[in-house]
């Protein structure tokens, strides 16, 4: 079983089996392939480049509509221009820090600099954030419904498994932070 | 062109934990603990809060940096 993420003399510690380095590895590379972008034909490279995507369109995959979201209220036309202007670099960011992610935990004992930290704590969330909408956590009830489901024993069906990993990530994710506030409130 | 400055509002969801929204606030605003728990506070509480106010230029960069961090936010004119 992990141990919590802490904060040590030297840097924020924490302890993983090698069973759930790979879970969290592979939640990570997950992820990744919702929100590469996809290579279009005859796409302009320079518009790429500068991170342009002018035929982007609004994600239908809900999960990928929460790691994208609209950045316009009540404004469909505002949102999709909004989109195509940053959407491209948004995804890009968010690969390139699942991806550092996944390279932080290769290592039962992992050790992370506040920076280190950060990145992980992105990835974490972005995972959380796909499970949840899998598990259609809407509200705060739904979220308290499945704080109950610890143990691989209470994991009797698809829904319950990816509870209990959901579950899983959210307590690494919360050691994290308590140990990188305690972090920044040193360094302030 | 009128002064109305714009802001960015940050909703609130029931997965983002606390610590980590507060850890955001103050690490890319910059903002006291003090302050970035009192903003997470209403975000939570009463499910929106205007993290920052400014240039529309600021405000969606501002909008992008909080969906990199997986926070739900958007961006209007203070009077919208």
């Amino acid at each position: 079983m992990a141990r919590a993420f802490r904060k040590t003399r030297r840097g924020i510690a924490g302890e993983f089996e090698q069973g759930e380095l790979r879970l969290l590895r592979r939640l990570f590379a997950d992820v990744v392939q919702l929100l590469e972008p996809e290579k279009r034909e005859n796409e302009d490279p320079l518009a790429a480049l500068v991170g342009l995507d002018p035929e982007a369109t609004k994600p239908e995959d809900s999960a990928v509509i929460r790691l994208l979201p609209d950045a316009v209220r009540n404004d469909d036309d505002g949102a999709l221009e909004f989109r195509r202007l940053t959407e491209r670099s948004l995804r890009e960011e968010k690969v390139s820090t699942l991806r550092a992610a996944a390279l932080l935990l290769e290592h039962s004992q992992v050790l992370l600099n506040p920076d280190q930290a950060q990145v992980l704590a992105r990835a974490l969330n972005d995972v959380r954030l796909v499970l949840a909408d899998r598990l259609e956590i809407k509200t705060d009830e739904d979220a308290a419904r499945l704080h109950g489901i610890s143990d691989l024993e209470d994991a009797e069906d698809l829904e319950s498994y990816l509870a209990l990993v959901y579950n899983f990530v959210t307590w690494v994710q919360e050691g994290l932070m308590q140990a990188l506030l305690a972090t920044v409130e040193v360094q302030e | 062109m009128t002064d109305v400055p714009w802001v960015v509002i940050v909703w609130n969801d029931p997965v983002n934990l606390m610590s980590y929204v507060t850890y955001v606030f103050q690490t890319y605003f910059g903002y006291s603990e003090a302050k970035a728990r009192t903003l997470m506070l209403e975000v939570h509480e009463q499910g929106r809060s205007v993290v920052s106010t400014g240039s529309r230029e600021q405000a969606e960069k501002d909008t992008m940096a909080m969906h990199s961090y997986g926070l739900w936010a958007t961006f209007q004119t203070a009077d919208a």
